[in-house]
């Protein structure tokens, strides 16, 4: 077996892996807020992907600068979006009205 | 001249692939093509990724009507589709790394492979998956089967998850007729070792469709889960 097709197989079977200890943590007892940490899993599966099944190491250099660019305004997207819902402070207003 | 088409020197044994007028060289044309097809799945990342913050937006403020309708999802058919887009992109990485070593027949094999994959993930999810879904009224419509207090969050989770699959199915249909096309082009002789250049371009896009699915996988499934 060559190098290439042994790294592909390395692959398969660490996203196999990785799919059993990202379904086995769904089962977890994690309360609503922690249960998106059941997709760490499915970065790193991600991951291997991009770095085997893509092999984005192996392109020309613009194609790094590229997959870096979708990470980067991905990040951006996600982070400036997420902003609102996690900082918003909830009053209630029936307890406002109360006083 | 299209590159794939491959001149041959009478003087030497050797064949060498051409290249189009703009590009230097037939190395310049391949490396353009590869890293255009990067910057469509760019431009894809951010497609999708505005799905991923709907559902973080919309999930933080329904938690308890998302995960309601998480646990109505078919969990079994959700994983083993999750394996099957995994053997489908494994199979056909192997296929480029076979053409790369110039044998067109395993090339064939391994798509037709790849292709075979795609269209059971296609049949599971549409023809088995959102029927039941249907007969079930999870389709956030008039009779929405989750009712009550957590009726709101249920419904735009199935809204997601809807629409979600959808986007994802349509483009396992765009990759089906994309490896359906190198399988006809490879028996038809077209790829060599010198020249393979559309087998890798549309392993990216075959790979990244995957990809979706590895991020969609537990968004759908798994979140809300749970004891």
């Amino acid at each position: 077996m060559t190098p290439r097709f042994r790294r592909l197989w390395q692959a398969l079977g660490l996203l196999l892996v990785l799919l059993a200890v990202e379904l086995g943590m769904s089962f977890l007892p994690l309360n609503r807020g922690a249960r998106p940490l059941v997709l760490i899993p499915a970065v790193a599966m991600v991951g291997i992907v991009g770095a085997t099944f893509m092999e984005v190491r192996r392109g020309p250099g613009i194609v790094r600068l590229f997959a870096g660019a979708a990470l980067l305004w991905l990040t951006i997207l996600l982070g400036l979006g997420s902003l609102d819902p996690m900082t918003r402070t909830d009053y209630d207003v029936r307890d406002l009205s109360a006083k | 001249m299209p590159i794939h088409r491959l001149i041959s020197c009478s003087a030497m044994s050797e064949t060498y692939p051409t290249h189009e007028l703009q590009y230097s060289s037939a190395r310049h044309q391949a490396e353009s093509a590869i890293s255009g097809m990067w910057l469509f799945l760019a431009t894809e990342v951010l497609f999708f990724g505005a799905l991923l913050l709907t559902w973080i937006y919309a999930r933080h403020w329904n938690q308890a009507g998302f995960d309601a309708g998480a646990q109505q999802t078919n969990l079994a058919i959700g994983t083993v589709n999750t394996v099957i887009l995994l053997a489908s992109s494994f199979v056909y990485s192997a296929g480029v790394a076979f053409m790369e070593a110039g044998n067109s027949r395993r090339l064939v094999q391994c798509c037709a492979t790849a292709w075979a994959l795609g269209m059971a993930f296609l049949i599971l999810k549409f023809g088995i998956e959102w029927r039941d879904d249907f007969a079930k009224h999870l389709f956030p419509g008039s009779d929405f089967a989750i009712q009550g207090p957590l009726n709101g969050g249920a419904r735009i989770f199935f809204e997601f998850y809807f629409l979600g699959t959808a986007l994802h199915g349509l483009h396992m249909i765009g990759g089906l007729m994309l490896v359906g096309w190198i399988i006809w082009r490879a028996r038809r002789g077209d790829f060599s070792s010198a020249f393979y250049t559309p087998v890798t371009v549309v392993g990216l896009y075959w790979s990244f469709v995957d990809i979706v699915w590895i991020v969609l996988y537990p968004l759908i499934y798994l979140v809300g889960r749970g004891p």
